[in-house]
């Protein structure tokens, strides 16, 4: 029996029920069984984006504000790598969409981490605002790299090849589903194998006390970056499953909100916790679902826009002001799994075993 | 193609926002120690407290159809009416968020995004996402300076130019020749250092947020004078800002000044770079930037690790 | 010239200094105009326990930041055994057998007291990410064997009921000892303690006293410790160095030092002409 702490019974309950209730709306017919997994989706490519910051702000505490940016790396590598229709006329298979993504987004995570990672940790969060601005300036007006406005369609799909046809609920949502669960599991099991080593201890305590780490011997500076180059690979992995998923790519994908909607579910979710950044990742979708659900409550002449900016403002403040560590914050210890003696023996808490 | 001094031109007038706007963020960097990205956002509030409160006061107030360099004394009354509203907003914020928080600079970091993200939704939520312009004539070039160096400059660009070299000349005053000065300084320097003396830090840090919105209300309606005001003005330029609070150096008023004046300057300068156009601005702000940070991170002015 | 006989003295008092494991020659630094390290050369003795004291402001946390390589200085050098780490970052120093603690040691959010014990380890392979994936055997080994290490270092300081503890619920006594034991799984040659006994309660400044004094004679661990408690610190030592306002007062025994009258001086504020 896997060992919960009462916060994970609660999160596992809720999460449990929303299953129940969505899998009841589709019964019922209220929902297709197509958008469910279209939303589902969706709060998979939220997930890992999630994860990937929480690498960043929750294993080491680098602050970056360019988590649209390079989830827009990302798509675009893929758009303008496979699309017939790119001003780059290339058409190479996705797995090559999906290598260049990943060199494109470490050398420009790169270029960024260099300059600022040896100072204070604000000044990678100026620096990545500046990115974020520099991303969506090239996107909007190098047209022939990127079309400019007018987006790249055609991406190509990359589901084709499961053996999938005799689900009775089969489509392309639903493939995209199961493809971003991979995913997510994949780079799931990645995070965390190099989260609970030394590596992610000398993270947890970089994000305590850098001097501390330096003062024992710890090469903070190289780690910060092996932090910030993952987690940015890993978000650019969330724009490349969003090419495939949406086929069509604009520089409206970029909206820079996207970034602190990211945020705000690597907070509420627990800072530095790996199931925390999937349970915020989930968040998300279900504010971003549950705001949409406002046009029907709020006055005609309020834009929802602009009022979700202003819930998700004050909700970063309140969260900053009354919750700091979220909803399941990180409570395990970080030691190689398997050579923990007192984890076997000792039968207290419950809160240090897996 | 527009001549080189044309360019420079628009570069002073450019400077002498970002000058403004990039002084409050210094300031706040210093004395309240950290990085306010609600800084542009305060810009939009200042120059939408202008805007709003000058259309109030043209229905109300007689003669303010009166001009003065060819702007009518409307505007003058409307940047006040901003700068008022702007320190009222940013004082609530530090009394209802920041000061009650007790949190570590990077804990202020990320409330200071939230309470940009609310002051700008709230703004579109109250006056839309479209874009306003002031209720001023849009009095042409100025003959004589166009025929005799051939540069068009507007009354507009004389005014915005000549009420920032005032505001920056006050600032300067206050802060060399008076007690608050002396305190704000010292504060700026050596936060620790200023309490173990006897400074009130909060009379200070009240003084600072006064002074940091005053100053971003008219660069607010500056920018919104020269161009338009929309509510995501602010945010546009929070990059330049920094870039130009990095190059002068954190917490220095006078390096906010160099700072914004180089970074205004290479903003407009950007299309004289071969194949470059004028949206890149913010992109060479930024690239100026990195580089001061591989360089000389302290900045040309600040002597701060 | 008052420097020429501030050297005269030194060289008088330090013929015993003939293995040192740390030497500080001719250490500059200044903050803006403010000179904080004047000029300051110091050795320390290969297994001696030696004390650094002085009045607020004499410049021992700027010297133990600048040995550390926390700040660089802006002339002279420092010599850890035999190799230069003038201007080395902080790690790298560690790696030359040098390891510090500071003044108020944070208290490591998250974690638990061994998983604060277990960043002490040098040379972890679990540190770096191809290890993790190439050789997880390696790790694992690494891991275990410095798990029992932390184990046996806690309980020697008479702490191992706190392992699993979170490190921000102990108090600030046994935070102090935690740092120490933590220094002291780093395996280092020469151990730099900065106020190791400030806030601490009369009893767990003995013990740890004790601690040290048992370390310095079973390892041959060199000490080199700055305190304000001078009697804990006149106990402990073999050599004391004085600094005031950034420069080399004196060094001597500690019964020398107690009777020197430019010491009491200084610390009376006086300094004298």
């Amino acid at each position: 029996m896997i060992d919960l702490t009462r916060t994970e019974r609660t999160v596992l309950g809720v999460l449990i029920g929303a299953c129940i209730l969505l899998a009841g709306l589709v019964g019922t017919g209220v929902l297709s069984a197509s958008y469910l997994f279209y939303l589902l989706a969706l709060g998979g490519m939220y997930v890992l984006l999630t994860v990937g910051l929480n690498v960043q702000w929750g294993y080491v505490g680098l602050i970056n504000f360019s988590v649209a940016a390079f989830f827009g790396i990302g798509a675009y590598s893929v758009a303008l790598v496979t699309s017939p229709r790119s001003p780059l006329e290339l058409e190479l298979h996705p797995i090559f969409g999906l290598l260049a993504a990943i060199v494109v987004t470490v050398v420009i995570a790169l270029l960024i981490a260099i300059p600022t990672l040896r100072l204070r940790e604000d000044y990678l969060a100026i620096a990545t605002l500046g990115l974020a601005e520099v991303v969506r300036l090239i996107v909007l007006n190098e047209q022939w790299l990127t079309r400019g406005s007018a987006g790249v369609p055609g991406i190509p799909r990359v589901t084709e090849w499961m053996p999938l046809a005799w689900v009775p609920f089969d489509s392309a949502n639903f493939r995209n589903f199961l493809l971003v669960v991979g995913l997510v599991a994949l780079v799931f099991l990645i995070v965390r194998r190099i989260h609970r080593s030394p590596w992610g201890r000398v993270l947890r305590t970089i994000r305590a006390d850098e001097d501390l780490a330096k003062a024992l011997g710890k090469n903070t500076y190289r780690r910060k970056m092996e932090a910030f180059v993952i987690g940015s690979v890993i978000m650019a992995l969330a724009g490349v499953f969003y090419a495939h998923l949406n086929l069509f790519l604009g520089p409206g994908d970029l909206d820079p909100i996207n970034t602190f909607y990211v945020w705000i579910a690597v907070i509420v979710g627990g800072s530095g916790s790996d199931r925390g950044a999937i349970i915020g990742g989930v968040v998300i979708v279900a504010i971003l679902e549950g705001t949409r659900g406002l046009v029907a409550v709020v006055p005609a002449d309020v834009s929802v826009g602009p009022l979700r900016l202003l819930l998700v403002g004050a909700l970063i403040v309140l969260v900053v002001r009354f919750r700091s560590q979220g909803i399941l914050p990180p409570q395990r210890e970080l030691i190689w799994p398997g050579t923990d003696r007192r984890a076997s023996a000792s039968t207290d808490g419950g809160e240090d075993r897996e | 193609m527009l001549s080189m001094l044309q360019y420079v031109a628009n570069g002073i007038v450019f400077s002498s926002i970002i000058i403004l706007g990039a002084i409050g963020l210094s300031l706040v960097y210093a004395i309240g120690n950290f990085a306010n990205f609600a800084h542009g956002d305060l810009m939009t509030v200042g120059a939408f407290g202008a805007i709003i409160g000058g259309s109030f006061l043209t229905g109300y107030v007689p003669g303010t159809e009166v001009s003065i360099v060819g702007i009518p004394l409307s505007f003058y009354l409307a940047v006040l009416v901003g700068m008022v509203v702007a320190t009222v907003v940013a004082l609530a914020t530090e009394r209802l968020v920041y000061r009650p928080m007790d949190a570590t600079p990077i804990q202020l970091l990320i409330a200071s995004i939230g309470v940009a993200l609310a002051y700008r939704g709230a703004i579109q939520l109250r006056y839309g996402a479209e874009s306003r312009t002031f209720d001023v004539g849009r009095g042409g070039p100025i003959p004589i300076i166009r025929e005799t160096i051939g540069v068009s400059v507007t009354q507009r660009h004389l005014v915005i130019v000549s009420l920032t070299v005032v505001l920056v000349v006050s600032l300067h005053v206050l802060l060399q020749y008076t007690t608050l000065g002396r305190k704000m300084r010292a504060t700026a320097d050596n936060p620790t250092l200023a309490r173990v003396s006897g400074i009130r830090t909060s009379e200070v840090i009240t003084a600072m947020w006064i002074i940091g919105a005053a100053l971003a209300a008219a660069g607010g309606a500056f920018l919104g004078l020269d161009t338009l005001v929309y509510p995501d003005m602010g945010f546009d330029v929070l990059l330049v800002l920094f870039a130009a609070v990095i190059l002068g150096g954190i917490g220095s008023v006078y390096g906010a000044v160099a700072g914004g004046l180089a970074i205004g300057m290479a903003h407009e300068l950007t299309p004289l770079i071969p194949r470059v156009g004028a949206e890149y601005g913010p992109a060479v702000a930024f690239i100026i930037m990195v580089a001061i940070l591989l360089v000389r991170p302290s900045g040309i002015m600040g002597d701060r690790q | 010239m008052s420097e020429a006989v501030d050297h005269e003295v030194e060289a008088e008092e330090s013929p015993d200094v003939d293995d040192p494991i740390l030497e500080v020659d001719g250490l500059k630094k200044s903050f803006g105009g403010l000179v904080a390290t004047d000029d300051v050369s110091i050795a320390v003795e290969r297994g001696s326990i030696t004390g650094l004291i002085g009045p607020n402001g004499a410049g021992k946390s700027t010297l133990f930041n600048l040995i550390s390589g926390f700040y660089e200085p802006d002339a002279g050098q420092v010599l850890v055994g035999d190799s230069d780490v003038t201007g080395l970052p902080p790690h790298e120093i560690v790696q030359r057998g040098l390891v510090r603690t500071f003044q108020t040691p944070k208290k490591l959010e998250g974690m638990s007291v061994r998983e604060a014990m277990l960043v002490g380890p040098q040379a972890q392979p679990g540190e770096s990410l191809v290890p993790i994936w190439l050789s997880p055997s390696s790790v694992a080994d690494a891991e275990r064997a410095n798990l029992d290490r932390a184990e046996e270092l806690l309980q020697l300081f008479e702490i191992d009921h706190l392992a699993t503890e979170r490190a921000t619920e102990v108090s600030g006594g046994q935070l102090k000892l935690i740092e120490l034991a933590r220094a002291i799984i780093a395996e280092p040659d020469i151990l730099l303690l900065d106020e190791p006994v400030a806030g601490v309660n009369p009893t767990l400044a003995r013990k740890l006293a004790g601690f040290i004094e048992e370390l310095n004679e079973s390892y041959g661990l060199t000490f080199f410790i700055v305190e304000h408690d001078i009697n804990f610190i006149m106990r402990l030592s073999d050599r004391i160095v004085v600094l005031d306002r950034g420069r080399v007062l004196t060094t001597g025994s500690p019964q020398a030092v107690k009777s020197d009258s430019r010491v009491i001086d200084a610390y009376l504020g006086g300094g004298g002409p």
